[in-house]
This record gives C-alpha cells, sequence and structure tokens, in this order.
C-alpha cells in the first residue's frame, strides 16, 4: 500500500546502474511480495489507526507494501486465530492487542494461546484511567473505596466487553481495595461512556486517550500505571496511592509460529525503525499516546506474564472456563 | 453571528466543496452496492482523513455517512436488496413499485424524502442539539429496554395479512442474533462449538443472502417467460405536488421519527426507518396497499432513516458518545485536532459546529444532484438481461457479504440465508419481521439485562420510571387496540360479522 516514488525511481536508477544482477539474487530474500497485517477489529477503531499509521512507516523500512487487513469479530479472537493458522513465511502477520492475546484465551476454548506465535514487536501501550464523572464526589481511589465499604452494593462499575482489560482492571481494583461493586457490561466504550453520563455507572476503566479527548466531562481517579504518564504528569497513579494495579491497554504484532529467522528479523527491525519514524511519532502524540517500544523477546516475555496474571485475575472471579 | 459567518467561510473553500462532493458521491456508491456500507466507505477514505484538513476531513465523512444511507434505497427498489440494513424497509414498496415499471418514479419519491428528512435533522441539529442531547440521557437501559419492545410492534404492522407467519418469521429473527458471544456473561451461544460462529451471524450477509440471493433463487425456479424489460421506464420523475400533498403529514412524522431515534446512541437508521414504516402502516390511510407499492412507504422509511444521519451528530458533537463506527471516526478527527467534543463545543468552537451544519445542508442537496443524475444509470439496470443482472447480483452481494468482517463464514451465512428467504418467499412468509428482530435482538436483550443489573433483578423498578412506562402503556395500547375497536363495533353495530383483526 505504501511503495512510494522514490522507492521505484532509486530500483529503476540501480537497474539502469547495471546492478541488476546483484539485486535479482537479493530479490529471493525477505520480503519479495507485500506483507499483510491482520487488524481484528473494525477499520477506524484505536487498534486500527494505529496500525495503519505504523504501517506506512514501516512499509518504508521493510522495502516492501503493507496491507492492513481488518478482521472483526469475537472480541479479536477470529482475527488472532487467522493470524495463528496463516502459512508462516512471515507475509502475514497479526496487530494483536491484549484482549484476545491474553485475556479470551482464558474465557473460552480457542485455536490458539501464546504459544501459537512468533513475536515480533509491541507496537503501542496505552495507559488506562479509572474515570469518574467529573461532578462525582470521588476524587481518589481512597475515597471510592470508603464509599464503597459504608455502602455495599451500590456502586456500578461499567465494562465495555466482559474478560476485557477494563473488566480484568477493575477485578484487580476490587481485589486490592476489597471494595464492592457491580459489573454492568456494554458493548464497547462509546455506551459504556453514556452510561456513566446518564448515571446508570458510577466508574469505569478508559483508555488515556478518552481522558483527553472528554476532559469536560470526566476525571481520573487512578491512573493505573506504576509510573506517572509523561502525557499527563499531573495525574496521581494507583501506586502514588498504595495500590499496585498496572493495566496498560496494548498491542503488538505477532507472526504464526515458525516463521524463517531472516524474516524475523527484518519484520522487528521494520517495526523498530517504523516507531521511531517521526511520522509515527507525530501522530502517536496527537493522539496523546506514548511511544513504547519492546523488541520481539521482550514482547514474548511481557505478553507470557500478562497472560498469567490475567488468568488468576480471571479465575478467582470465575470467569475463567478454559 | 460571527460564528455563524466563519461557519459559512469553513463550507465555502475549494477543498471542503471537493470533499463535499466526493464524500457524497462515493457514500451513494457504496450505499447502492450491496453488503458495502458507510462502514467500508470511510475505511477507503481514512488514510485521507488524517492527511486532509479537519473540516475537510469531517465533510468527506459527513458526505459518505449521508449518501450511503440514501444510497442503500436505490439497490432496494431496483433489484428488491436493500443496499444497506437501513434500507430494508424501502424495499416492501421500492421494488413492487419498480415492477410495475415504475423505478424512475420510486426514485423521485425517495430522493426527495431522503433530502427532506436529512434537511429536516439538520434543523433539528440547529435548534435543539443541547436540549436533545440532555434528553437523550434519561435513555438509561431501561428505556433502551421498553423502546426495543415498543419497536416490536413492528413485526405485527408488517406482518398484517399473514401475521402468524410474520410472527414467526419475526422471532427467527430474534433468535438468530443471539447466536455467538452473550454480551453479558461472555459465554458462547448456538455455535455448536464451531470456531468461526463465535463471530455469530451479522446483519449485512444475512440481509444479502435473504434478499439478494433468494431474489435470485426465486427467479430462476420461476418457469422462464422472457419479460419485455423496455417496458421498465429509465430516468427519474418527482412526484407532482398532488402527489406530496395527502402525503405531508406522514412526510412530517417520519422526519420526527428519525431524528429522534437519531439522538438516541446506538439504536441507527434501521430501527427508525422500520418504526416509521410501521407507524404509517397503522395510521395511513392507504394503510391496505403499503407493501404493494404505495409511496407512503418509501416516504416513511427513507424520510425515517436520512433523518437520523443529522440527529446522530446531536449525541457525537454535544456529548462526545458516537453512535456507530462513522461517527466514532470523526470523534476520531476531533482528537487529532486537539479539539474535546461535548459541551464546551458549543461555546468554544461554535464556528466548527456550524461548519458541520452546513456541510450536512450541502450534503443533502447534493445528494438530490446525484440522485437525479444517477437514477439515469442506475435505472437502466433494470433494462439489463435479466440472466446477466442475476449473476451480477449474486457477484456484487458476495463481495459485499465477504467485505464487512473478511471472515469467509459470512459467505456460507448469506447462502444459508437465501435459501431461507427463498424457503420462506416461496411459502408467503415475509422477509422484513426477521430483518426487525435481527435489527432489535441484540439492543432488547442487552438493555433488559443491564437494566435487571441496574434494578439488582428487581423488574417491577422498570415501571418506576416515567419514560419506560410511558412507552410500555404506548404499546400495551396499540396492540390491544385492534381488538377492543373490534368489541366496540360490534357492540355498537350488533354486527355479527367474523372477527379477523389480525388481516386487517
Amino acid at each position: 500500500m505504501v511503495r512510494t516514488s522514490v522507492q521505484h525511481a532509486v530500483l529503476a536508477g540501480a537497474v539502469a546502474l547495471g546492478l541488476g544482477a546483484a539485486l535479482s539474487v537479493d530479490a529471493q530474500a525477505f520480503p519479495e511480495k507485500p506483507v499483510t497485517i491482520i487488524v481484528p477489529f473494525g477499520a477506524g477503531g484505536g487498534t486500527d489507526i494505529t496500525t495503519r499509521t505504523l504501517a506506512g512507516p514501516m512499509a518504508e523500512a521493510l522495502g516492501t507494501e503493507i496491507v492492513v487487513k481488518n478482521t472483526a469479530g469475537a472480541g479479536g479472537t477470529i482475527g488472532a486465530a487467522e493470524t495463528a493458522r496463516a502459512r508462516p513465511d512471515g507475509y502475514t502477520v497479526g496487530m494483536m492487542p491484549v484482549g484476545p492475546m491474553t485475556t479470551q484465551p482464558h474465557l473460552r476454548r480457542l485455536p490458539y494461546g501464546p504459544d501459537s506465535f512468533d513475536y515480533i514487536c509491541l507496537a503501542y501501550s496505552a495507559p488506562s484511567s479509572l474515570v469518574v464523572r467529573k461532578d462525582s464526589p470521588f476524587n481518589s481511589l481512597k475515597d471510592m473505596i470508603d464509599y464503597a465499604k459504608a455502602n455495599p452494593g451500590k456502586l456500578n462499575y461499567g465494562i465495555q466487553a466482559v474478560g476485557s482489560i477494563p473488566h480484568v482492571a477493575g477485578l484487580g481494583v476490587k481485589e486490592a481495595s476489597g471494595a464492592d461493586f457491580q459489573f454492568i457490561p456494554f458493548k464497547g466504550s462509546a455506551p459504556t461512556f453514556k452510561a456513566m453520563l446518564d448515571g446508570t455507572v458510577d466508574m469505569f476503566v478508559a483508555h488515556i486517550s478518552f481522558l483527553t479527548k472528554n476532559a469536560d466531562q470526566v476525571k481520573s481517579i487512578a491512573m493505573l500505571m506504576d509510573e506517572r504518564v509523561a502525557t499527563a504528569e499531573d495525574l496521581p497513579t494507583a501506586k502514588d496511592q498504595g495500590f499496585d494495579l498496572n493495566f496498560p491497554i496494548w498491542g503488538g504484532i505477532v507472526a504464526p509460529k515458525g516463521i524463517p529467522a531472516e524474516a524475523k528479523e527484518k519484520l522487528e527491525a521494520a517495526c523498530e525503525a517504523g516507531m521511531k519514524s517521526d511520522a509515527f511519532g507525530e501522530r502517536m502524540s496527537q493522539l496523546r499516546m506514548p511511544v513504547t517500544y519492546m523488541s520481539g523477546s521482550d514482547f514474548e516475555a511481557f505478553v507470557r506474564s500478562e497472560f498469567a496474571r490475567n488468568e488468576g485475575l480471571l479465575a478467582k472471579a470465575g470467569l475463567k472456563k478454559n | 453571528m460571527d460564528a455563524l459567518s466563519l461557519g459559512i467561510g469553513h463550507l465555502l473553500t475549494l477543498p471542503v466543496l471537493v470533499s463535499v462532493f466526493a464524500g457524497t458521491v462515493l457514500g451513494v456508491i457504496v450505499g447502492v452496492l450491496p453488503g458495502l456500507g458507510s462502514v467500508v466507505g470511510i475505511t477507503m477514505v481514512l488514510p485521507f482523513t488524517f492527511t486532509l484538513g479537519q473540516i475537510p476531513a469531517l465533510a468527506l465523512m459527513l458526505g459518505i455517512y449521508c449518501g450511503s444511507v440514501y444510497g442503500g434505497s436505490i439497490s432496494a427498489i431496483v433489484i428488491n436488496t436493500p443496499g444497506t440494513p437501513q434500507a430494508a424497509a424501502t424495499a416492501l414498496d421500492g421494488y413492487p413499485m419498480a415492477r410495475r415499471g415504475e423505478a424512475d418514479l420510486a426514485i423521485g419519491w425517495t430522493t426527495a424524502a431522503s433530502v427532506i428528512g436529512g434537511l429536516f435533522s439538520v434543523a433539528v441539529l440547529i435548534v435543539a442539539a443541547p436540549q436533545l442531547a440532555a434528553f437523550s440521557l434519561n435513555f438509561t437501559a431501561i428505556e433502551y429496554f421498553a423502546l426495543g419492545v415498543f419497536a416490536l410492534i413492528c413485526i405485527a404492522n408488517v406482518s398484517r395479512g399473514a401475521m402468524l407467519k410474520g410472527l414467526l418469521s419475526g422471532v427467527i429473527g430474534l433468535f438468530v442474533a443471539t447466536v455467538g458471544v452473550d454480551h453479558v456473561t461472555g459465554d458462547m451461544r448456538f455455535t455448536f462449538d464451531n470456531f468461526e460462529m463465535t463471530a455469530g451471524i451479522s446483519l449485512v450477509p444475512a440481509i444479502v443472502g435473504l434478499f439478494a440471493l433468494s431474489e435470485v433463487f426465486v427467479r430462476a425456479s420461476e418457469t422462464h417467460v422472457l419479460k419485455e424489460t423496455s417496458m421498465f421506464r429509465v430516468g427519474f420523475r418527482l412526484p407532482p405536488w398532488s402527489e406530496w400533498k395527502p402525503r405531508l403529514g406522514i412526510l412530517f412524522k417520519s422526519c420526527a421519527i428519525g431524528s429522534f431515534v437519531g439522538a438516541l446512541p446506538g439504536t441507527g437508521a434501521a430501527t427508525a426507518a422500520f418504526i416509521s414504516y410501521s407507524e404509517a402502516k397503522r395510521s395511513s390511510p392507504r394503510r391496505d396497499r403499503l407493501g404493494t407499492g404505495e409511496p407512503d412507504g418509501l416516504v416513511a422509511a427513507e424520510s425515517a432513516n436520512n433523518a437520523v444521519t443529522g440527529s446522530a451528530m446531536v449525541p457525537t458533537l454535544a456529548l462526545g458518545i458516537p453512535g456507530d463506527p462513522v461517527t466514532a471516526v470523526m470523534l476520531g478527527t476531533f482528537v487529532v485536532h486537539g479539539l474535546a467534543p461535548g459541551p464546551r463545543l458549543f461555546t468554544e468552537h461554535l464556528d466548527l459546529v456550524y461548519a458541520v451544519f452546513f456541510i450536512l445542508i450541502a450534503v443533502n442537496l447534493l445528494m438530490f444532484v446525484v440522485g437525479a443524475v444517477g437514477a439515469q444509470a442506475f435505472t437502466r439496470v433494470l433494462r439489463i438481461p435479466e440472466p446477466i443482472l442475476m449473476a451480477s447480483v449474486v457477484v456484487i452481494s458476495l463481495i459485499g457479504a465477504y467485505g464487512v468482517r473478511g471472515n469467509p463464514i459470512d459467505l456460507i451465512i448469506a447462502f444459508v440465508f437465501g435459501v431461507v428467504g427463498f424457503l420462506f418467499r416461496k411459502n408467503g412468509f415475509p422477509l422484513a419481521p426477521m430483518v426487525i428482530g435481527m435489527v432489535l435482538s441484540e439492543m432488547i436483550e442487552n438493555s433488559l439485562r443491564q437494566g435487571l443489573l441496574i434494578t439488582r433483578g428487581d423488574f417491577l423498578a422498570f415501571f418506576e420510571r416515567p419514560i419506560a412506562l410511558a412507552l410500555f402503556v404506548l404499546t400495551a395500547a396499540i396492540l390491544l387496540w385492534p381488538p377492543i375497536r373490534w368489541a366496540l363495533d360490534r357492540r355498537g353495530k350488533a354486527n355479527t360479522k367474523n372477527m379477523d383483526w389480525t388481516s386487517e
């Protein structure tokens, strides 16, 4: 999708200079055709937009076109399964978010798991925040917990989907604080947000870009991060308030298990170059997202630790079915 | 006043005007093609929305949004396949009209009704956006449930004459939508351990199968007498004022229904079109002809679904709550440009709000031109020899069915629904109730269960909420009125005519 005319010109020039023979040997190597990135959610959503933003500079670094394909459905698991099942040649990879990678596999039997993939890179990791209405009396986790303890069963906690990271984060808050609240599942962020504005739910967990976008109507009572966020220095973290709650909303590129080492190296290098490009950095700062890169091996270790942590929380809540 | 002129200034620049034009044309095209809709249109222009300035990006998206809702009606009329789910109610009267050789007139009705519906909702947006937004916050899960139950009456209204078959069709629709993830518990339902089925049965492939493929099967099964295709009039014909005059009541009622439903995030144009169609079927003086190519049906469905477009901006701009993927992407462009939607947008960036108003007006007017010019080409489709037309319908529909989620199982779903649609038609089961069931199922089920979680399991608490109570009472009144009227008539006239209120 993103082969530039400059590259065409360079290629043509190289051939004209008599390097054709050398190039044709090189052309056997990866990549010799476009690479497809499967996005397991619909076009226009957060994962999709981040992927399309990265695809441009990453394609330039890779020297081939990148096609973004949206395979939506069943909480992202359809697209994740399609990625896991793809031919392991490096030409099909997936941008897999935290949900289908680390929470969905515990909720039901899926045709993939953490072992089904080779890990290329972490592409984004946005802080999440426990938000309440701007006019809410709660200004800190402690306010909320004190109220919940004095009025058991009164508070409603909205979740965007059962087993999603905001839900798991809520389970984490519940476990760490001993506060009691009722989870009310909605379908996606927009109805959850509406339910908070109409007074049905008292709080929910949102992505940092949601917080900046709706600063007039909501406030954060805790960033669910260990460290303060550069783009939101003034907002206290859960850790500042004495709770160990770290629930970033992340996603990264994975390939079906067993891709050639050369393809893996090149994809990893292209991902890193793409993420460090100005174009990507600029777009992310417009979305108030930090640029957070991890190499393939770091990403794999991170996924496995998140997988185990979320398994524990879901099991304690009685939601683990697999 | 300053913001007003700034707003007009935003519209009257070359990039914005070009975007309005490109967006509207593209929107009508994706709307016409069965299966493709506004989401596919937005996907196609997504890269541009980043690089274009904010106002041109908004213009492009609003053009696609309004154009696609209108465009769906054209294929509903010409090939009996709603181009988008929103146009499903339009096929009920549009296609019979086209079969009579009046496709040009049917497109005239829907184009004019769409434009009036669209402009009406812009007027609503201009006059009452903050108030409507505040009102929409009175609608919690409990009110959504009551509204969903109220909308179920549509099934009965569009099934007159075949009540039992219609109800059965509606129940199947309600059931079909429960396949896949249970959104309240996260469990899987009716997937038979088939992983692909966990994604559920998506509306678009089902509709493409029910309408387009079944039409092809029905034609293939009929003994072939090659019809004189040139009897179909091509082009675009506006109905005369004398035809409009008796329908103004329906027109404005439908505009109001559409504008109201549109202001509630998460309900959508398909629901609005069916509620409005069903209201016409209940109250129109020509209700007996509805379903046989009566313009009332076109006016009701198309003015209502296009009225949703303007009022869907109400929760989007005034609350920051997008109602669908299109408005969600629009909100995304606000963030990129450092603007916060919400109450403050109307005080601090009023010029931008006005720009949205003017863009919407321009898009709706342009839609009329695109419809009038495009109709010359679209109506000619009817003159394509039937075998070629039907083969093309199969190919285009399947592309649309696959395009929505990129999941191959959607092709199988479309085929299965094609067979179901074929059997339904051959046995006199109406298709529309099934679509209504599929559209309403999720809203009714989820809002009921959310409501019960909110009231901690107390269903009686639903009746303590005034709006919900009013909707329940209205539902009961409409359902009970025919037998009551029948009983009153009988007592009054001592008439011993057989009771047959189901088929009146």
